[in-house]
């Protein structure tokens, strides 16, 4: 590419102008076939056929992304695309990318060719897709786990069902690296969440010069923190703090981060699709499982045991959250095994939706 | 350069999965920020925490938003990380790239920044991540020389984000991908220059199996959906049923409405029944497709938990036209703007505010009548407000 | 009222605020507007010139934006002075 001078970079130096055309950047058969697609069909986990009104095909191959991704491999990939795909590519909403084809023979192609560079097809159907997730210690200063590692060794493990092997429906699975969420975490089948356990420590010098402290005060959902007139501070009530760690968002003295105590929880039965049963939030299934990297073994077999037990017990089309609401939670914890403790009744927000009001349940 | 060694992140080059790891080293090998970026993180892997300070006070002259300051708490160890800003580049709706353009972005990005990516953020841009203060601006004459522009952060308009739609999938009900474009293009103002309590998303789904999760984290999720009729080929049934589909268990029994039968070679739905979940259809795609007007459902208020808890969003407009220039839905979105804007405190969402104001606050300052499409049931208490107006 | 003075006004709004409160672009409107009768969108405009050019800034701190002074290390980065 050729560079632009200080003085033509000024010149030409334009304000909201917005993306691209998205139309500049369709595959021509996409192009010609918007909003005039009859069908499609998943052929493999790794690739898909969908099928125009004017007869037309074109072959999807659905490849895993890391979302962390060099230029180098960027390119990589974008060789493919140029080989195999007239020089288009796509990337889904859970960072997968796709290749396009009108020609089927390509498939087998451009799947071997993904392979080679370290990026193996899966992905489409009723299997695992790739995990949404977070920043973590790569880039986030809010993060209390990783999220690039702890999704790298949940995903190794999960492999088969990316690539091969079927569930009763999709699972959806996410990460976040602290309760801000940033992605739908609160919304997935299975989603691991990094969570603090200890009271803030407050860096009272530093809260003076940096912090308003109206805003720290009000910033508390549960009314926690109050001023400090004597330190021109604030102080926080043990018993109410939960660690949500809101007050460190507004005010970063106040340092919530513990190595030793921070962790991360376990949420499960959530989805975003209004189908059958319509969308749920995803809800406490482990409140608590050290930080030990680089492979998190605990969150890994966590993760495994919930999903070998609903892929072993579910019907078909039921996702983890329909499969729990008809056995019941008290089900939910004896067939995975998982301890229920006092952490998983609610005493927050939307506890009084959450009590039994009934005499039937199940031993 | 210095070579960090990394005995802990190496153990997550093994297994199947896609590597960061060998992402970070590719980008390490020739770039100085990519190295100490490295090296940082297998401290943080060692330590378990991350060194990373609160965002800063960095931007492009005349935007709030599009860059995100990030600077490392022991810049002394590793100086290459010490800016490492996050430059957003708003992605073309559907995230679909023609290669040439997107060479573009790695060119620049590999002259000016770290060389490390996220393909793509949550909210949907190009992530860009790392770079020092002083490449921001030449950065961004670069880059929106060449038409690009960046995307939203702070208390903005988020870049909005939209499922691939009528581009390649069948059930969209809106053009979901031109609806994106639109509003990015609409409403550049609000996405670069923060003006707001906080920050607004849009998320843009075809239809009610919601690709890009809007109900459970747009401000305003628009879920495409229809008025009319499920037509039926029952030849194509009987191709399902052929090829192993148990049609009772696996689409009768599961509709949430049981407003379908079948009787061995029919399938009929009672079309009035039907709440258009989009389960059988998503099942079934070769024999069912809705007929008939189509729209969008709008339904507002979705955010993640900090700090009351988690909301999805709620049914506002049942149904709204949504076609080229949008208009009555711009209106619409003109009015849930202004009157957040008027009535928040800061960093406070509009379902925050619409629990704290009530409902009826915001339906009658957006000028939409109650329907009980709104609401899963009417209230169980006996407390309600009577206004002078509802007594005569 | 001209331009330059209503910029001056918005200018020494922020001022005042230097230190004690983070102001939102809406403080500023809601704030000069009142103080001058100048309409909101006059306000709105010359306040976005300043910004333009650097005369005042956005920031971002504790989870929100706001509008401020630039400090010299920004405008140094700008090029606006030497």
């Amino acid at each position: 590419m050729s560079w632009l001078s200080e003085q033509e970079a000024k010149q030409k130096r334009q304000t909201d102008i917005g993306p691209p055309n998205y139309k500049e950047m369709l595959p021509p058969v996409i192009a010609k076939n918007y909003g005039k697609w009859k069908y499609h069909e998943v052929l493999t986990p790794g690739h898909m056929v969908h099928v125009a009104e004017s007869g037309d095909k074109v072959y999807t191959v659905r490849v895993a992304g890391p979302r962390l991704l060099s230029t180098a491999s960027i390119r990589e990939l974008m060789d493919i695309a140029d080989k195999y795909c007239d020089g288009y590519i796509r990337w889904t909403t859970r960072n997968n990318i796709e290749f396009m084809t009108t020609k089927e023979e390509n498939v087998a192609l451009i799947k071997k060719a993904a392979q080679d560079i370290g990026f193996p097809s899966g992905g489409i159907g009723n299997g695992i897709s790739n995990m949404v997730h977070t920043q973590g210690w790569i880039h986030c200063h809010s993060a209390c786990t990783d999220a690039s590692g702890l999704v790298k060794a949940i995903m190794d493990e999960l492999f088969p069902y990316f690539n091969e092997k079927q569930l009763p429906a999709k699972t959806r699975l996410a990460l976040a690296c602290c309760v801000n969420m940033c992605g739908a975490v609160h919304c997935s089948d299975i989603a691991v969440v990094a969570i603090h356990r200890k009271v803030p420590v407050i860096d009272h010098d530093l809260v003076k010069n940096m912090c308003e402290i109206p805003t720290t005060v009000s910033s508390c959902p549960t009314r926690a923190i109050s001023p400090d007139p004597a330190k021109k501070s604030i102080k926080i009530n043990p018993d109410k703090c939960m660690y949500c760690g809101n007050c460190f968002t507004v005010c970063p003295p106040i340092n919530i981060h513990n190595p030793e105590q921070d962790g991360v929880a376990i949420v499960v039965g959530g989805k975003v699709g209004s189908l059958r049963k319509g969308p749920m939030f995803s809800k406490l299934a482990i409140p608590y499982i050290k930080n030990n990297p680089p492979r998190w073994p605990e969150v890994v077999e966590a993760v495994k045991n919930i999903v070998d037990t609903y892929a072993k017990d579910a019907k078909k089309n039921e996702r983890v959250g329909e499969w729990i609401d008809r056995i019941g939670w008290e089900a939910f914890f004896k067939k995975t095994g998982i301890p229920f403790t006092f952490q998983h009744i609610d005493d927050f927000t939307f506890a009084r939706d959450t009590f039994r009001t009934s005499a039937a349940f199940k031993w | 350069m210095k070579k960090y060694e990394t005995p802990l992140l190496d153990e997550l080059e093994k297994g199947p999965w896609p590597s960061f790891v060998k992402e970070m080293k590719r980008a390490a090998a020739t770039n100085e920020m990519a190295n100490d970026e490295l090296g940082q993180v297998e401290k943080s892997y060692r330590d378990k925490r991350g060194y990373w300070k609160h965002g800063g006070i960095v931007g492009v002259l005349g935007y709030g938003g599009g860059v995100i300051g990030r600077y490392s708490s022991i810049p002394d160890e590793f100086p290459g990380v010490a800016h490492f800003h996050t430059f957003r580049i708003n992605q073309p709706s559907g995230m679909y790239y023609k290669t040439d353009r997107l060479r573009e972005i790695m060119d620049l990005w590999d002259k000016y920044g770290s060389g490390l990516t996220n393909m793509h953020g949550s909210t949907g841009d190009m992530i860009m991540l790392g770079c020092r203060t002083e490449a921001l601006e030449p950065l961004f004459a670069e880059t929106s020389s060449r038409g690009w522009d960046l995307g939203g952060s702070g208390s903005a308009l988020r870049t909005p984000a939209c499922c691939l739609g009528k581009s390649r999938c069948e059930w969209a009900n809106i053009d979901t991908m031109d609806l994106c474009n639109e509003l990015t293009q609409a409403y550049q103002d609000y996405l670069h220059r923060p003006a707001w309590p906080y920050k607004f998303k849009f998320k843009i789904a075809g239809c009610a199996v919601d690709c890009v999760a809007s109900i459970a984290r747009a401000d305003c999720s628009i879920i495409g959906t229809w008025k009319g009729k499920i037509a039926v080929d029952q030849a194509a049934v009987k191709d399902y049923a052929k090829g192993g589909m148990n049609i009772q268990a696996e689409i009768v029994d599961m509709c949430p409405t049981g407003c379908m039968s079948y009787n061995g070679s029919e399938l009929k739905i009672d079309d009035e029944n039907c709440s258009r979940c989009m389960h059988c259809i998503s099942k079934m795609t070769k024999a069912l497709k809705p007929t008939g007007e189509r729209g969008a459902t709008i339904l507002i208020g979705a955010k993640a938990p900090i700090v009351v808890g988690s909301l999805l969003s709620w049914v506002v407009v049942p149904f709204i036209k949504m076609e080229p220039p949008y208009t009555e839905f711009k209106e619409l979105v003109e009015k849930i703007w202004e009157w957040w804007d008027d009535n928040a405190k800061p960093r406070e969402r509009i379902g925050e505010l619409i629990e704290i104001k009530g409902m009826r606050a915001f339906l009658e300052a957006i000028g939409v009548e109650p329907q009980a499409q709104q609401v899963f049931e009417p209230r169980k208490d006996p407390f309600f407000f009577w206004k002078e107006e509802d007594l005569k | 009222m001209e331009k330059e003075e209503l910029k001056d006004k918005i200018f020494a709004f922020v001022q005042a605020a230097k230190g004690k409160k983070k102001l939102k672009e809406k403080d500023i409107i809601k704030g000069v507007s009142a103080e001058t009768g100048e309409s909101a969108d006059n306000v709105k405009k010359a306040m976005r010139e300043m910004i333009d050019v650097g005369k005042l800034m956005y920031s971002y701190g504790g989870g929100s934006s706001s509008v401020e002074i630039p400090s010299e290390e920004y405008l140094r980065e700008k090029g606006m002075i030497q």
